[in-house]
């Protein structure tokens, strides 16, 4: 899946060339408008994700550990009022059995053992089904559903038509003049999951950058590539069913992101994603 | 007491303790304001009376207000003291565990036992090491991109750089409902029930 625009390379000759034109047009008194030659045209994209619902698995070592936890914290700890009461009923009954004590305690009286009463707990708790941990949008490995992979992040990914090629990227929408790059990230999140989502944003400030020059038969003096910056929000609203997700999109983790973004675009985007 | 008033008087004779009043007070009978007053006219004659309930009056108004001072400086005190720590119950253990029929009888660790311990406490905390390590790294790299994100924009335009350094005033204080261990039961219908709260509060 490698990006047949040759222009998806990295910053790397951008780099020189940039700062040198946008020296002169940059510093000075800066107009909101178009007045002075702006060759990057800016872009606010939203890497939007669903914090994990359930506990990751523990692994070897710390199963183990915690393994180790409970035995030393029981070999430190005191019997409590239960399981004396447990002790001294167990007692009671070795001894009426070695000496027959039958009438000592009376047949009529019923006396409810801790032993019982633990038993009577465990059957309760038996009864009790808890929702698995692995829902059938796993199984099914549908990935347009927000009910999978429970225990990690999810991210939002939407097909969307750059230049004449329809690519899998994080939603992102055109700068418009007069708005912060924040709320051009709302505007894509608007555009492409309708207006009832709330998510929370973290902070006013991008987290990632991918740079990229427009191919040469489409570069112009003006017009020399593109900057997208990454916003990241929590989503907070639980279900999507009012969302009017027009085209098409998938929620994956990070490591399925290898499967559909381009190469240079997922380093720049992995940078800024902790491994969850 | 006594001595003192009839060798002030001249001693006229020496009355017998109990009528020493009578004897004083010979021709005045009449009409008397209170009893220690004998006249208006002898009104000097009485000023030597009068020393007496003055003494007593000096020494109650004395000694009553400095009892009143001992008391409110007492009190000043106390209130300056600091006041008392409130316990925390969780450090306190009660006395009823320290009994002797409470020690677990557990059999002592074999050595393997030990050295299994002892080893496994190793590996952990070479995990955890590897463990933070990682973790920092991943934070520096966040931080490494936020700062190229934001050297480009600030070649970009000014205001939009100033505008994404703002502080974000809606972010803090943030809640969130941390993960549990199974995802939550559809039309789940918890028993009813009420929680009595026996927690103990303490005012200083």
């Amino acid at each position: 899946m490698e990006a047949p625009i040759a222009g998806h390379c990295g910053p790397r000759g951008s780099a020189m060339a940039a700062p040198g034109q946008r020296a002169a047009a940059g510093w000075g008194r800066r107009l909101c408008t178009a007045a002075a030659p702006r060759p990057w045209r800016l872009f606010g994209a939203l890497c939007l994700l669903r914090l994990p619902r359930i506990t990751q698995p523990l692994r070897r070592e710390e199963e183990e550990m915690a393994a180790l936890m409970g035995q030393i914290e029981l070999e430190k700890s005191r019997y409590s009022d239960h399981e004396i009461r447990k002790l001294e009923e167990e007692e009671q009954l070795k001894r009426r059995k070695e000496s027959m004590y039958d009438d000592d305690e009376g047949p009529g009286k019923t006396v409810i053992m801790a032993q019982d009463l633990e038993d009577k707990w465990e059957q309760k708790l038996l009864q009790f089904k808890a929702a698995s941990r692995i829902t059938d949008a796993d199984k099914n490995n549908i990935r347009t559903s927000l009910n999978r992979k429970l225990d990690s992040n999810l991210m939002l990914l939407v097909k969307q038509k750059i230049g004449n090629q329809e690519l899998w990227l994080l939603p992102q929408a055109e700068w418009q003049a007069g708005e912060t790059l924040r709320s051009t990230a709302e505007r894509a999140m608007a555009i492409f999951l309708g207006d009832h989502i709330q998510a929370k944003f973290l902070g006013n400030a991008p987290y990632g950058l991918y740079k990229y020059k427009f191919p040469r038969s489409i570069r112009t003096e003006d017009n020399m590539g593109a900057k997208v910056f990454f916003f990241k929000a929590f989503l907070q609203s639980n279900d999507l069913s009012q969302a009017e997700l027009k085209e098409d999109y998938l929620w994956v983790t990070k490591d399925e992101l290898g499967g559909y973004l381009k190469s240079e675009y997922l380093k720049k985007v992995n940078q800024f994603l902790l491994d969850l | 007491m006594l001595a003192a008033a009839i060798r002030r008087l001249g001693g006229a004779c020496a009355a017998p303790g109990g009528a020493w009043l009578s004897s004083w007070l010979p021709q005045t009978v009449q009409f008397r304001g209170s009893h220690w007053q004998t006249s208006l006219l002898a009104f000097k004659a009485s000023l030597p009376m009068r020393v007496q309930p003055k003494k007593k009056k000096k020494v109650d108004i004395k000694r009553e207000q400095a009892q009143k001072d001992r008391m409110k400086k007492k009190i000043r005190k106390l209130e300056k003291a600091a006041p008392e720590m409130i316990p925390i119950e969780d450090f306190i253990t009660p006395s009823k565990y320290s009994e002797s029929n409470r020690v677990r009888s557990l059999p002592p660790l074999s050595f393997e036992e030990t050295e299994r311990r002892v080893l496994l406490m190793k590996k952990w905390s070479l995990y955890k090491q590897k463990q933070d390590e990682a973790e920092k790294k991943a934070i520096q790299t966040l931080v490494a991109a936020q700062q190229e994100a934001l050297k480009e924009l600030r070649l970009e335009s000014e205001e939009l750089y100033q505008a994404a350094i703002k502080r974000d005033e809606g972010l803090f204080p943030f809640e969130r409902d941390g993960p549990n261990y199974t995802p939550p039961l559809p039309g789940y219908d918890p028993p009813e029930g009420k929680c009595i709260d026996i927690t103990k509060v303490y005012t200083q």
